[in-house]
C-alpha cells in the first residue's frame, strides 16, 4: 500500500547484528585453537585464542538474552517438552550451549595438560564452532517472506564471515609471530574472497528478484544503508583489505594488521547491512 | 484442494475437520474503521498496535480520485511459517478449525515469528499494561477463537456495518464463505510464499497491496508520519 495508517517495525534489530558479529568470531577463535593441536605455526594461539573465544561466547550468550522481551525464560529453549525442532533457533540454541558445555570441559583439559583428551575436545569443539555460523545463517534463510536473507548462499556466507573476522582478530594475538602471520593472511584472503564472490551473486539474484527483492536492493545500494553495505562493507571492508593483502605491503606485519581491521570494520557493516535489508521493505507492506 | 497440500498440518478440504476463513469483500467497506475499534474493545489491544487494521491507498486522479481500503489481520495460514519458526513451541495450529494461536506463557520474545509472517500480522505487547497482564509477548489476531467456539462471530464481522466480512468455515458446502470463495473470483495476500492464507479477497487489486516503487521512495509527510509512530512505539 502507497499510503499508511498503521506502521510497522523491524522485528529483529542491529543488536543480532552484533550478536552475529561475536560469535561468528568466537567460533573461529575456537577454530585457531583447534589448528594449535596440528599445525606447528598456530601453537601461540592455543590459549589465547580460546580464552579470547570464550568471553566472546558469554558476551554473545547475554546479547542473546539480553534481546528477548522475556529474558527469564530463555530456559524455555531447553525444555524438552517445549522445543519445536522446526526452527533453526531451537538448533541453535541447542548448539551454542553445548559448545559452550565442550568450551568448559576444553578448558578444564588444558589446564590438566591432559594433550589426548584436550585434542578430541577440541575437534568435537570445532564441529560444533562451524554450526555455529551455520545456524545464524540458517536463521534468515528460512525465512521465504524476506529477500536477501532467502537464499542458499546464507550458512555459507555467515561460515565465510566468521573465519574471516576470526582471523582477523587473531592476527592481533598473533604479534611478531611471522609464520602465523602468513597462515593468517592466508586464512583472510581466502575467506575474504569466498565473501566477496557471494556477494556479487547475492546482489545479482537480489537485483534480478521480484518486487520485494528488486525494492531491497534499491535500499541497499543507494541512501546511508547503501553506504554502509557497498562503501563499508564491499568497498572498504573487503575489496580495499584484499588488494592490501596482495599488495607487497600486505605480507607484512602492519599490513596484514591493517587488513585485519578493515575486514572487522566490513564483517560488522555487512551483517548489519544484510540483517535491516531483509527487513526495510516489509515495514512498508 | 488435495493436490496443492504439501504438509501434513494443512486441514482445507480434509473430510471431517473444520476450516475457518475470512472473505473479505472490498467492494463493501467504507473505511469506518468500527473492525478496529471492535477488536480493541474484545481483546484490550494496546494503544499503538493492531490485531487488525485498515490501510488505504488513494487512487485515481483528481478529481476523479477514491480511497482503496485493504482490512488486514492475521491469515492464520493453512501451512503458517510462524509456527515452524517458534523454537518453544509457543504459537501452534489448531488441527480443528485451523485456528493459529499462541501459549502466552511458553513466549519467549524472541521474534522469530515476527520476521517469518508475510503479513506483518504479529506485534509485541507492552511492557504494561492497565486491565491485562499479558505483556511483552507476541501478540496477534485469533479469528476470536474464544467467541468462535461458542457458537459466535468474530467481533470484527459482527461489527462491520457493510458487511463487508463474510466468516465460516471453508470445508463446509453450505456455508457462506465456501459459497463465495467458490463461485466468485477471490484473491488472498501474497499466494507466492506459498502459506497458503485463509483470508480471501473479493476486489482485491494487487497494484494496491503489492509492494510499489512508491515505498522506495515514500512522501515526506508519510515518513514524517513514520518518525512519529515509531518514536511514541518503541518495544
Amino acid at each position: 500500500m502507497g499510503d499508511f495508517n498503521i506502521f510497522h517495525h523491524m522485528p529483529w534489530s542491529s543488536t543480532y547484528s552484533i550478536y552475529f558479529f561475536t560469535i561468528g568470531i568466537s567460533a573461529a577463535l575456537f577454530f585457531m585453537s583447534t589448528l594449535s593441536w596440528y599445525r606447528e605455526e598456530f601453537k601461540t594461539l592455543r590459549s589465547s585464542a580460546f580464552y579470547l573465544s570464550f568471553v566472546l561466547l558469554a558476551v554473545s550468550g547475554l546479547l542473546l538474552i539480553g534481546d528477548l522481551s522475556k529474558p527469564a525464560r530463555f530456559l524455555n529453549i531447553m525444555n524438552p517438552a517445549y522445543l519445536n525442532f522446526t526452527s533453526p533457533l531451537a538448533w541453535g540454541g541447542l548448539n551454542l550451549l553445548s559448545f559452550g558445555a565442550v568450551s568448559v570441559a576444553y578448558f578444564f583439559m588444558m589446564r590438566k595438560n591432559d594433550e589426548g583428551l584436550s585434542r578430541k575436545l577440541a575437534v568435537l569443539g570445532s564441529l560444533l564452532a562451524l554450526g555455529l555460523p551455520i545456524y545464524t545463517g540458517f536463521d534468515l534463510t528460512v525465512h521465504q517472506n524476506r529477500p536477501v536473507w532467502n537464499t542458499p548462499l546464507m550458512p555459507i556466507l555467515f561460515v565465510a564471515l566468521s573465519l574471516v573476522s576470526g582471523a582477523a582478530v587473531a592476527s592481533f594475538l598473533a604479534g611478531t609471530n611471522e609464520k602465523l602471520l602468513v597462515m593468517l593472511r592466508r586464512f583472510m584472503l581466502w575467506s575474504a574472497g569466498a565473501v566477496a564472490a557471494m556477494l556479487i551473486s547475492l546482489l545479482g539474484t537480489t537485483a534480478y528478484g521480484g518486487t520485494g527483492q528488486e525494492l531491497t536492493f534499491m535500499f541497499m545500494t543507494s541512501g546511508a544503508l547503501g553506504g554502509i553495505f557497498i562503501g563499508v562493507g564491499i568497498l572498504l571492508g573487503t575489496a580495499a583489505p584484499i588488494l592490501l593483502l596482495l599488495a607487497p605491503f600486505g605480507r607484512q606485519q602492519g599490513g596484514v594488521m591493517l587488513a585485519a581491521l578493515l575486514l572487522l570494520v566490513g564483517g560488522m557493516a555487512l551483517r548489519y547491512s544484510i540483517l535491516v535489508g531483509g527487513q526495510i521493505v516489509q515495514t512498508y507492506f | 484442494m488435495s493436490e496443492l497440500r504439501l504438509s501434513s498440518i494443512e486441514t482445507r478440504g480434509v473430510p471431517g475437520k473444520r476450516r475457518y476463513a475470512m472473505v473479505i469483500d472490498l467492494r463493501r467497506c467504507i473505511g469506518c474503521d468500527g473492525c478496529m475499534t471492535a477488536c480493541k474493545a474484545e481483546f484490550d489491544v494496546p494503544v499503538g498496535v493492531f490485531r487488525t487494521w485498515v490501510p488505504y491507498k488513494v487512487v485515481g486522479i483528481y478529481p476523479n480520485v477514491r480511497k482503496h481500503f485493504m482490512p488486514r489481520l492475521c491469515n492464520h495460514c493453512d501451512d503458517p511459517p510462524c509456527v515452524r519458526a517458534c523454537p518453544v513451541g509457543a504459537t501452534y495450529k489448531v488441527e480443528d478449525g485451523g485456528f493459529v494461536l499462541q501459549h502466552y506463557d511458553r513466549c519467549i520474545g524472541c521474534k522469530a515469528c515476527m520476521a517469518s509472517c508475510p503479513y506483518n500480522a504479529r506485534f509485541m505487547l507492552p511492557k504494561s499494561r492497565t486491565y491485562t497482564d499479558i505483556t511483552s509477548v507476541v501478540d496477534k489476531c485469533t479469528f476470536c477463537h474464544h467467541r468462535v467456539t461458542q457458537g459466535l462471530a468474530p467481533a470484527c464481522v459482527v461489527t462491520c456495518i457493510g458487511r463487508a466480512r463474510i466468516f465460516g468455515d471453508l470445508n463446509d458446502p453450505a456455508s457462506e464463505v465456501a459459497r463465495l470463495v467458490s463461485t466468485l473470483p477471490t484473491q488472498v495476500l501474497r499466494p507466492e510464499e506459498g502459506t497458503k492464507p485463509h483470508v480471501f479477497y473479493i476486489g482485491l487489486d494487487r497494484n494496491n497491496s503489492e509492494f510499489g516503487r512508491a515505498v522506495y521512495n515514500p512522501l515526506d509527510v508519510l515518513e514524517q508520519d513514520r518518525q512519529a509512530f515509531n518514536k511514541n512505539h518503541q518495544g
